[in-house]
């Protein structure tokens, strides 16, 4: 098993930015060393030291957050999608009344954006002319992905496979950008840490570096790291580490594999590096 | 005997008199009210410790269950469904902790008078349990109102769709609630009926 350390908090109070008012939701990371935590109705910017090198608002509260390869930065709000400079100026406003419900994550690739919709339950493919492509999760049985908890996350390989998390099958599912099946890993249980407990989990997800899948999990919440196969490679943080309200921990990875979780009762961003883990081939998805 | 004596033995007479037609009247009102039915208990489920959000951790608080003067008490738990998740595994239904069965699922319930029942929504996919909705129905003639359920449907683990409340047909309404009482939490309220 990999074992990981707290090394550090983005946000806290009195530090090195000022901490949300009332919420911390989503957070995203560059491959050189940015972060972005969205709460509130502002996005915050965070140099790799921790300290805070930019905040603005956005019209609505941000729930999912994406850094596309020119460095912009995607936040998925109710209704909309706003992309904003590096240095936070607004740049584009994307509106879609039928599709965008309530979007809680997004990913913004070479060829394809996808938006996860916690409202009608999927997640939609775009184009970049913003042209619908298709959906992913309508083929079940459920009508969508089940997620009792309120938000729908997933993250997108280096090959364009998309990996949901579908916490109220307690499994984390694969899919090509098409739609298709590629199969899934995870069975509910409370005891073993391989498995998923409680409802509904895992709430989060993203990547790391070699196709890592980093998960987060509410009652009681926990961060864990599982190989792409769906072998647990560590369990990062648990027990003391969140407060027990702790729910919908939006996570990201760098390519250090350094894990970002936020932890929305602190209103905070919380790292986690590996300790004695060799770090493989880069590739940052949030 | 003098007119100020008099005068005094009658004051306090009429005094005595008065405090008694007093209490008389509100006796009289307080059982009115009763008798109307215009008054009756009710539970703050932001106060209840069983359903009161953030309070993470603790034990369940039996007492609605155990302190009611009825043999079986008038606080019912109840789902509402338009909050309900309709989980595959609902913690307020099987007891999680208890060992996987053969079929994956908690082999124990939480209930421990078996109350609720879970029963699959619409189409069942017969290959994959996992990939249906349950609603989960509470009988009421065997629910006490322990309040496990509530405790294990509350936020962060469910959604909080479970409450506990007094089935005023079955209430007493007495005037003074030996459950109220001994509530922790100062959850139950006499309210007008709504």
């Amino acid at each position: 098993m990999m074992k990981y350390r707290r090394i550090g908090e983005m946000g806290a109070p009195g530090a090195k930015g000022a901490r949300f008012e009332e919420s911390a939701r989503a957070v995203a990371c560059t491959s050189d060393g940015f972060w972005y935590l969205a709460g509130d109705q502002e996005i915050h910017a965070f140099d790799s030291e921790g300290k805070q090198v930019g905040a603005w608002p956005t019209s609505l509260p941000a729930w999912s957050l994406a850094v596309d390869r020119g460095g912009r930065i995607w936040a998925g709000e109710q209704g909309q999608v706003e992309v904003f400079s590096p240095e936070g100026h607004l740049q584009d406003t994307w509106q879609n009344e039928k599709l965008f419900g309530f979007l809680t994550a997004i990913a913004v690739g070479e060829r394809d954006i996808f938006v996860a919709d916690a409202r009608s339950r999927w997640i939609h493919r775009f184009d970049h002319n913003r042209g619908f492509v298709n959906h992913i999760g309508d083929h079940h049985r459920k009508g969508g992905f089940h997620i009792p908890n309120g938000v729908l996350d997933f993250a997108v390989d280096l090959d364009g496979t998309v990996v949901v998390a579908n916490p109220g099958m307690h499994r984390v599912e694969r899919y090509t950008p098409d739609g298709e099946s590629l199969g899934y890993f995870g069975r509910f249980g409370q005891h073993d840490p391989e498995s998923f407990p409680g409802c509904c989990n895992p709430t989060n997800l993203a990547l790391g570096p070699g196709g890592q899948v980093v998960v987060s999990e509410k009652a009681g919440p926990r961060v864990k790291v599982y190989d792409p196969h769906g072998k647990l490679m560590a369990v990062v943080a648990a027990g003391d580490d969140f407060d027990l309200g702790c729910k919908n921990m939006d996570l990201a990875v760098d390519t250090e594999g350094v894990i970002g979780v936020v932890d929305p009762i602190e209103r905070i961003l919380v790292l986690y590096e590996p300790v004695d883990a060799p770090v493989a081939t880069a590739g940052v998805t949030s | 005997m003098s007119k100020d004596d008099l005068s005094r033995r009658d004051v306090m007479g009429m005094a005595a008199r008065g405090a008694a037609l007093a209490g008389l009247g509100g006796v009289s009102t307080l059982l009115a009210v009763k008798a109307h039915g215009s008054d009756a208990w009710y539970i703050d489920t932001s106060k209840c410790v069983n359903s009161r959000l953030g309070a993470l951790g603790v034990d369940t608080c039996l007492r609605c269950a155990t302190e009611c003067v009825l043999p079986l008490s008038a606080v019912r738990a109840v789902n509402e469904f338009a909050d309900c998740g309709r989980c595959y595994i609902c913690p307020a239904y099987f007891d999680i902790h208890s060992a996987i069965d053969a079929d994956g699922l908690p082999s124990k319930k939480l209930c421990p008078r078996d109350a609720i029942e879970r029963r699959p929504i619409g189409w069942i996919d017969p290959d994959d349990p996992a990939n249906n909705f349950y609603e989960y129905l509470i009988d009421e003639s065997l629910c006490d109102g322990c309040g496990l359920c509530v405790m294990d449907c509350k936020e962060p683990a469910g959604l909080g769709s479970i409450k506990l409340e007094v089935r005023h047909d079955t209430c007493l309404a007495c005037n003074r609630c030996s459950i109220s009482i001994a509530c922790p939490d100062e959850a139950y309220e006499l309210r007008p009926t709504v």
